[in-house]
């Protein structure tokens, strides 16, 4: 009987503590047919299981062009992701997926590409940006604007080492004000204030955002500013989800189903739809 | 119109031969005073004299809690295994157009993409056997959406009460005509037509536009009228609504169980309750009552008939009949309707 409900199994293979509270897994599937044939879109999730305690849905972290795993970064905060951080190397945990929709790449190639995302934003985001720099010369200037509220609180700190030294690729790094350490090299303030720094241009550019409600706000305000237009700009929604699959009636924002409408929408997109966030 | 007859007198018959080969009859039977939809294994606990059973039937499809998969945690890591299910042949006796609908609306969520083979495997092995409504309560008001308390959809056979008290056949699927053809024994000829009792008189609720309502939900500036925290002020989250509703499908998925064994559980949840929605982080996007309660009038006359194509209120009433502060989903449907 087909089981739309039942995960794939995967063994965590590798833990990295990126910030207090928030870890990334390294998971490769236990059947090797679909180790193997596994394949998906940055920008789409997928239900994790911590088997006991049940399943979380968050991002696919890792890029489609990394083959052979899948990385997930989760904040622990309730009983599933406290379930999944008690978890170690070895251990096997459940995976569903991959659902929703994903980031138009192929749509973007000779596009100028501008990342915005604050704290545990970045994730998604960062299959987004491995996808772009492992197809580099599909795509003009990458800048990508990454900001959190402490120098402790930024996630993927040996990656942002590694991007920063990349000579096509600017990054501009910040923490808010107060979060910074006397050896914090980066900008200190508020993403959407540095973003309006940066500058980017908006001509052939498409922006990618995520992170905090309120942090999206603002970076659209600051982008419209920038002259960037609803329609070059993108992000993702996160909204619980139990199924995953748009049976069991949650993520809904009024009429669109997250799970299978989205998770990636433009900011157009966004702001047509019933105020239900 | 066929011209086969089920007698009363034979209902026993029915259900000793079904009930042998295994299959499950469901029928209104008292329970705690109440008429339910129940399994019934003799016909003297069926009763004839109900309106709706306070229950709909949607719970023999879509179990109010079903195991979906087995886990078993050891040092080797974990045993995983689906469950598989292979329902017996149901046979719901005494439905109400109103309650037979359901299976078209629950079918439309559970197949629009991925498809649901708990809920599937278990409707096709149910046949829906209808009594048109002679009789109807304050409640009722299914032709005020466009229903009528004989309607064929969703029911593979209609039954109408015949004046001598038995019931005049009328087959509606082919489901429904294998059903009366393997048990001819028991579906009499009838050499004349029969005189039939008259169907309940339910009037459609003066001032109620259907229509009307799906056009206004449709505007997402309305989504902003402080009309829907007014009309749902009175409403206390209890959920009671969503449960006793025939198209209500959502669901919590849950671990139950030790640390080294256990079950995830597909559990009925209502978009009724506060922390359906709440995130992690603490942020809730229906995070008043009256957003919640909007979420569900939504879904009613936007979400199921533009986004799958079904209905999503079928006018039974229960919403009604089970509110412990009488919020009356009719009474919102009217405001809506008038609405500039």
């Amino acid at each position: 009987m087909n089981n739309i409900y039942l995960p794939y199994l995967a063994t965590i293979e590798d833990i990295c503590e990126e910030a207090p509270d928030v870890k990334t897994f390294r998971l490769v599937f236990k059947d090797p047919k679909v180790r193997d044939t596994f394949d998906f879109k940055a920008g789409q999730f997928g239900l994790y299981s911590a088997f006991g305690a049940g399943e979380s849905t968050f991002c696919i972290a890792s890029s489609p062009t990394q083959k052979g795993y899948i990385q997930c970064t989760f904040r622990k905060g309730g009983r599933v992701t406290g379930a999944l951080s008690d978890l170690g190397i070895g251990d096997t945990m459940g995976f569903r997926g991959p659902y929703g929709n994903w980031f138009p790449i192929d749509e973007w190639k000779g596009k100028n590409i501008v990342l915005i995302a604050g704290g545990i934003g970045l994730p998604p985001v960062r299959s987004v940006i491995w996808n772009c720099i492992d197809r580099r010369k599909d795509f003009g200037d990458i800048t990508i604007v990454y900001g959190a509220k402490t120098v402790a609180d930024l996630v993927y700190k040996n990656e942002l080492a590694e991007w920063s030294k990349m000579s096509d690729i600017k990054l501009v790094q910040a923490v808010d004000p107060g979060g910074e350490t006397p050896e914090w090299k980066g900008k200190v303030g508020f993403v959407p204030t540095v973003l309006e720094q940066a500058a980017p241009s908006p001509n052939n550019s498409v922006a990618v955002t995520c992170g905090p409600p309120i942090m999206i706000k603002f970076v659209l305000q600051a982008l419209n500013k920038l002259g960037f237009s609803d329609e070059q700009v993108y992000t993702t929604l996160e909204n619980k989800m139990k199924c995953g699959v748009g049976k069991c009636g949650r993520c809904n924002v009024g009429d669109i189903y997250i799970c299978k409408e989205g998770p990636v929408y433009t900011a157009a997109e966004v702001k047509r739809m019933y105020n239900d966030f | 119109m066929s011209n086969k007859l089920l007698k009363k007198e034979n209902l026993g018959k029915l259900i000793d031969a079904l009930t042998s080969e295994g299959s499950i009859f469901v029928a209104p039977k008292m329970d705690a005073q109440q008429v339910v939809y129940a399994p019934v294994i003799n016909a003297e606990e069926i009763v004839f004299d109900y309106i709706v059973p306070v229950n709909s039937f949607k719970k023999f499809l879509f179990p109010q809690t079903e195991p979906i998969a087995e886990f078993n945690i050891n040092k080797e890591g974990v045993v995983l295994k689906g469950i598989e299910i292979e329902p017996k042949e149901i046979i719901i006796f005494g439905s109400r157009p109103c309650d037979a609908i359901c299976c078209s609306s629950l079918r439309s969520v559970f197949n629009w993409d991925f498809k649901d083979e708990f809920y599937n495997r278990r409707e096709d092995k149910a046949i829906v056997i209808t009594v048109a409504c002679t009789k109807a309560d304050d409640s009722c008001f299914c032709t005020t959406v466009n229903l009528t308390p004989d309607s064929p959809n969703g029911s593979d056979i209609l039954l109408r009460e015949t004046t001598d008290g038995d019931y005049a056949v009328e087959t509606i699927t082919d489901k429904g005509k294998k059903f009366v053809e393997r048990f001819a024994n028991i579906f009499s000829l009838n050499s004349q037509v029969p005189s039939h009792k008259p169907i309940a008189d339910v009037k459609p609720i003066a001032g109620i536009d259907v229509k009307k309502v799906k056009e206004y939900l449709k505007d997402t500036q309305h989504y902003e009228n402080p009309l829907w925290a007014e009309l749902a002020r009175k409403c206390i989250g209890c959920g009671a609504c969503t449960f006793a509703c025939p198209t209500c499908h959502c669901f919590d998925i849950v671990d139950e169980g030790s640390a080294y064994q256990g079950k995830r559980i597909k559990n009925w949840d209502a978009c009724q309750f506060e922390f359906f929605t709440l995130h992690t982080s603490g942020h809730n996007p229906r995070d008043t009552q009256y957003k919640r309660w909007r979420n569900r009038f939504m879904c009613k006359f936007n979400f199921y008939p533009n986004k799958f194509s079904s209905r999503g209120c079928v006018g039974c009433g229960r919403c009604i009949r089970v509110c412990p502060v009488r919020l009356d989903i009719t009474e919102v449907m009217e405001k809506v309707s008038n609405q500039p």
